[in-house]
């Protein structure tokens, strides 16, 4: 009956209490809370290559202990084996529909039987307009790795840039690839960067570039980097270049908060990022356009050797299924499995190979499940 | 004085003077800028330097993933717990929102948050606001809220007034648009006193301007199935300057001929409202008649709380209670109206494109007003604010639709 | 064009190798900054192990060319194609337009198509990763890097990316002699071939080409995101790593960044007129003339200079004593956490020998 009776402490601390501290008079009522109507989400499932659909399985088990509303339209989508993956307009229809996606990795081969350029990652990519690619790097508590604090968030643009899928051998054994810098697009990044930035409270946000020697490609990305951050003025800017970012990063990763990046230069920062703080099993990530997002592990990497083996770590995966609850709002259902997440890590009695375990896949599944605590809202 | 700013140059250079002001801010001297300091410009530079309409270059729109980003200015008074009840609706609504809350030091004498709420709406191009209180005495201190629509150019505002079944009222099935120039007119805010004891007030009305508003009040008009447009104004004793309003609004109205236009003079008007308010349509207004007109109509439809007024310009877009007062006297009482910033919040999902969670809350407040007859004390009601809110959350809680 | 055929001239005649006995000539540019006095340093040090060369010092401050932009002055150019053989310190890029990067305009010069750089954990200098043995060999010509770049309409720029089979190879070529002469364990091919399928494809198929031509040299390909994900948690796995330009430039940074940071790793580049051995660290202008700077790096590029001579009696000793006196950690210079001086330093090496 009165869910705003039963929060004014939740109320309270939403406000900034600088000039707002009187605050709504409340009769401190303990009221039950009224069992809320649910109305489902529909949600895209594409469970990938490699051990994809044993994460997606650890994270469908998750949601039906949770109860989580969420209904998935799962597909079959995959370069490697072709002729069972759903087609592409399918696969795109679904997701604009649905507006969010929970992906696992797809494997691209370094060749394509029919002379094509773009990967199957691309075209999707491309067909939706996923341009913006959110790692979030940050230690996890009781996962072994040589850097603590880690808390960084690696923006990447990934429509243009290197990946363009232009190339194109111009005389032989001469080839020739493109990569394509355009400012509309730079911007649209950069904003997101600095709009993700302010969203989520934090304090600086880091270009990094290669302008030194692209003078006129990254140079245009920087350029418009820069112009942006002036709308920005609670936010610190700061470029760097790619090398010395790489090299700062394995030093000091603390000192890195927002970063925004061209393509190539994201993936590899990324990478760079899952290894500082436990491995590609452990890393979320998101991919955002306008309308819709994707939902996928932050270091794209397969996994393939240990398929069927039910050892992967289906941490990041599950993690990324908790953003997106956040994400259709419902916080309090993503808050719970991070809560479950972090108390196993932190605990340290279950934990997979990858991050100096012994358990499984499934196990640590289960101690997820089990440590499933709802919130107190 | 008056005679000098005929002239079309003398025109520009006044606007130019004003806008210079404005790009100042309330960093002193602003208001007292006279004719006599202003540098001669050419034409032309007028036309690059100081354009009419700013040029802005378009910034990305923050929508990401499907979620609006939406400045939250909560201002003085009643705003910052007016702004917590939309928060809550719109949490439980699902509205696919988030809010960037910017607060402004209403005793500071400085501009910086204010030019931090401005750079934030820019880069949103929404926002919903509270009234800003400006608090400084000193006269070089712009009020907040005027400082706010002249940076954004937020050319026009709109006000939809309409008659809740089930509030007391004067007038039932009022149905009104009231659609009003925002920047300029009385509230240029050029004043001086060009001899002790004598103070001269500037009222500025330009073509683009004024043509902008017409323009948008048909096309609003045409777009909302409207059938009649009203012009108000004071022609008959300001002869240039209304006179170019009601000129320009005639113009206008050429080009919509499925659309009547009349025009009315503003004392008329005020008669008129009170007396047979169901012959208006749209009205097109000058800034200080905006105000009048407005609160007039407020009144006759049931008092402050509950109408939401739309500021509109060419990047942006404002949304924020019809009247613009902040209520400092029932702040934290729990009395106060909550549905004019509901209103005001519905008419922003609108505006994004949300139309189904729009149409979700608006109809949970229909129901509280018009069905449950649940008032505040502003209306003759007893209910607190909170008891409001919670009614309306609970009939979002049993519409049937997607959780965001 | 004289340039070309005294470079013609040059290598035909001269491209025999030197025996170790004699005493041969070496180019040195100190550099700027700091790079007079890490110089010195390392000079000192050559003395004292009485090593066989003979530095012949030229300063590369650019100079007007015919053609109007600043360039190398000639006699540099001329120094380092005589003597086959050339140690850089730092330089500084000047901003603006007009200026070619200097770095550049010698890697140009010189054909200088492999960047070699070892990184090594350092005994007595700890860093979060203790077990780091790495060699990065990067295609110093092409790629991202050849400054291909226009704007197409305004707001869109292409760059092109260039990947040729010859440069290709001639850097494979190289990367497996290195593995197999330093006795190294295996060879890493990296690339991103699953995106760039054409020019990294390129890139890969002359690698393995190569491959086939040293069998005994254990070979394999890897991603360039998983290598950058696997080097940070166990850089153990990898030893000798052959890449283009781009990947080369990123991922040898960041192995330096691994073993402590620019001021300790060397760097070589291998051309086709000779080799060209630098410290890739910048010029600290802050702390330049005051004895502070730490001279490893070029040190250590001097030692790999002796070993691409074939001195490598005299180098192993240098590189020795170098080690050494990081291990004992009596004489450190501020970056790497002590307070000893420049000078002290290079003493302490001296000693050692």
């Amino acid at each position: 009956m009165s869910l705003i009776r039963i929060n004014p402490l939740r109320i309270l601390n939403q406000v900034p209490t600088a000039i707002f501290t009187r605050n709504i008079h409340v009769t401190p009522a303990a009221a039950t809370l009224t069992p809320r109507q649910e109305n489902r989400v529909r949600c895209t499932l594409i469970p990938g290559d490699g051990v994809g659909p044993e994460l997606v399985y650890a994270v469908q088990e998750v949601f039906k202990a949770a109860a989580v509303p969420v209904d998935f339209e799962s597909f079959f989508f995959s370069e490697v084996n072709p002729t069972l993956s759903a087609p592409i307009d399918q696969v795109a229809n679904s997701i604009s529909k649905n507006k969010v996606c929970l992906k696992g990795i797809l494997a691209t081969p370094d060749y394509s039987r029919t002379g094509e350029l773009q990967t199957l990652n691309m075209k999707l990519r491309n067909e939706l307009d996923l341009y913006a690619n959110v790692v979030h790097v940050k230690s996890l508590p009781g996962v072994r790795s040589r850097h603590t604090g880690v808390d960084c968030i690696v923006i990447r643009e990934q429509t243009e840039g290197e990946y363009s899928a232009l190339e194109h051998e111009s005389v032989k054994g001469v080839v020739e690839c493109l990569k394509i810098v355009t400012a509309t697009k730079s911007e649209r990044i950069a904003k997101f960067a600095f709009d993700y930035a302010t969203k989520n409270k934090r304090k600086k946000v880091t270009a990094v570039h290669k302008a030194n020697i692209m003078k006129l490609g990254d140079g245009l990305f920087l350029k418009c980097c820069e112009q942006t951050s002036k709308l920005y003025p609670k936010i610190e800017f700061e470029k760097l270049i790619v090398d010395n970012c790489t090299m700062q990063m394995v030093s000091r990763p603390q000192q890195f908060d927002v970063m925004v990046t061209p393509n190539l230069y994201g993936n590899i920062i990324d990478n760079l990022g899952a290894g500082l703080v436990g491995g590609a099993g452990v890393v979320a990530g998101a991919s955002y356009s306008a309308d819709c997002v994707v939902f996928e592990p932050g270091a794209r990497h397969t996994f393939a050797e240990g398929v069927g083996k039910n050892i992967a770590n289906p941490t990041a995966m599950i993690l990324c299924a908790a953003n997106l609850l956040n994400h259709v709002n419902l916080g309090s259902y993503g808050e719970m499995i991070k809560n479950a997440v972090s108390k196993v890590l932190h605990d340290g009695k279950v934990r997979t190979k990858d991050i100096g375990g012994q358990s499984n896949t499934q196990e640590f599944t289960y101690a997820i499940i089990y440590n499933l605590k709802p919130v107190s809202t | 004085m008056a005679a000098r700013i005929i002239t079309n140059s003398g025109l520009h250079r006044k606007l130019h003077e004003f806008s210079s002001g404005l790009a100042k801010l309330p960093s002193g001297n602003g208001i007292i800028r006279t004719a006599a300091t202003a540098l001669p410009m050419s034409d032309f530079e007028i036309q690059h330097k100081q354009p009419l309409v700013k040029k802005t270059k378009p910034i990305p729109v923050a929508l990401y993933g499907g979620r609006h980003a939406v400045t939250m200015l909560p201002g003085g008074g009643i705003g910052p717990e007016l702004m917590v009840y939309v928060k809550e609706i719109f949490k439980y609504a699902g509205a696919p929102v988030d809010f960037e809350v910017v607060e402004i030091d209403p005793k500071s004498d400085e501009s910086n948050d204010l030019e931090y709420a401005i750079t934030s709406i820019k880069r949103n191009g929404v926002a919903i606001k509270g009234n800003i209180e400006t608090k400084s005495e000193s006269t070089g201190v712009q009020s907040r809220n005027v400082a706010i629509r002249n940076e954004l150019d937020l050319f026009v505002n709109v006000l939809h007034c309409h008659s809740y079944p089930g509030v007391p009222a004067r007038q039932k099935g009022i149905d009104i648009i009231i659609i009003r120039q925002n920047t300029e007119g009385e509230y240029a805010m050029l004043e001086h006193e060009s001899v002790e004891g004598v103070v001269e007030s500037m009222k500025i009305v330009t073509k683009s301007n004024s043509e902008r508003v017409a323009r948008f009040a048909f096309e609003y008009a045409k777009r909302n199935n409207r059938k009649k447009v009203t012009t108000i104004h004071k022609a008959n004793i300001m002869k240039l300057s209304d006179g170019l309003f009601l000129e320009t609004s005639q113009k206008v109205a050429k080009d919509y001929p499925e659309i009547e236009h009349n025009d009315m003079i503003i004392d008329n008007c005020c008669m008129q409202l009170v007396s047979r308010p169901h012959q208006f349509d749209v009205m097109i207004m000058t800034n200080l008649y905006g105000t009048i007109v407005s609160n007039v109509v407020c009144g006759l439809v049931g008092g402050a709380g509950l109408l939401s007024g739309k500021n509109y310009g060419d990047h942006y877009a404002i949304f924020e209670p019809g009247t613009r007062n902040t209520g400092t006297a029932i702040a934290g009482k729990n009395i106060a109206n909550p549905i004019a910033m509901i209103s005001a919040s519905i008419d922003m999902l609108d505006h994004l494109g949300h139309k189904q969670h729009s149409q979700v809350i608006s109809d949970a407040v229909r129901k509280v007003i018009c069905e449950d007859k649940l008032h505040t004390p502003d209306l003759g009601g007893s209910a607190s604010s909170t008891e409001i809110v919670q009614r309306i959350i609970d009939y979002i809680l049993q519409t049937d639709t997607r959780a965001w | 064009m004289a340039v070309r055929i005294i470079r013609q001239f040059a290598t035909t005649k001269q491209n025999a190798r030197h025996y170790s006995s004699q005493i041969r000539k070496c180019t040195i540019i100190p550099g700027d900054g700091i790079g007079p006095e890490i110089s010195t340093a390392v000079q000192k040090i050559f003395a004292v192990a009485k090593v066989p060369i003979e530095w012949e010092s030229v300063d590369v401050t650019p100079v007007r060319g015919p053609d109007g932009k600043f360039g190398i002055p000639q006699e540099a150019i001329d120094s380092v194609n005589r003597n086959k053989i050339g140690l850089k310190g730092p330089l500084m890029t000047p901003v603006g337009k007009g200026h070619r990067s200097l770095n550049l305009a010698l890697r140009k010069e010189f054909s200088l198509y492999a960047n070699v750089r070892p990184c090594r954990s350092l005994e007595g200098y700890k860093t979060l990763y203790d077990n780091v043995d790495v060699v990065t060999i990067r295609e110093n010509t092409e790629g991202e890097y050849s400054g291909i770049e226009h704007e197409i309409v305004d707001g869109v720029v292409q760059s092109i990316k260039l990947i040729t089979e010859d440069a290709s190879r001639r850097v494979a070529e190289f990367a497996f002699k290195y593995t197999k002469e330093n006795k190294r364990r295996k060879l890493t091919a990296v690339h991103k071939a699953n995106i760039m399928r054409m020019s990294d494809g390129l890139f890969l198929r002359c690698c393995r080409d190569t491959a086939e031509k040293f069998p005994d040299v254990k070979f394999e390909e890897k991603y360039l995101d998983t290598v950058c994900l696997n080097m940070v948690q166990d850089p153990s796995q990898y030893d000798v790593l052959v890449m283009p330009n781009l990947y080369g430039d990123i991922l040898s940074d960041m192995c330096a960044g691994l073993v402590g940071g620019l001021g300790l790793t060397p760097s070589g580049n291998i051309g086709i007129n000779g080799a060209l051995f630098e410290s890739v660290h910048g010029t600290a202008p802050d702390i330049a003339g005051k004895d502070l700077a730490n001279p490893t790096a070029l040190l250590l590029s001097a030692v790999m200079m002796l070993k691409y001579m074939g001195l490598n009696e005299q180098a192993d000793r240098i590189q020795l004593a170098c080690f050494n006196t990081i291990k004992e950690a009596k004489y450190l210079t501020g970056d790497l956490g002590g307070k000893s001086k420049c000078s002290e330093f290079t003493n302490e090496i001296c000693n050692k020998l």
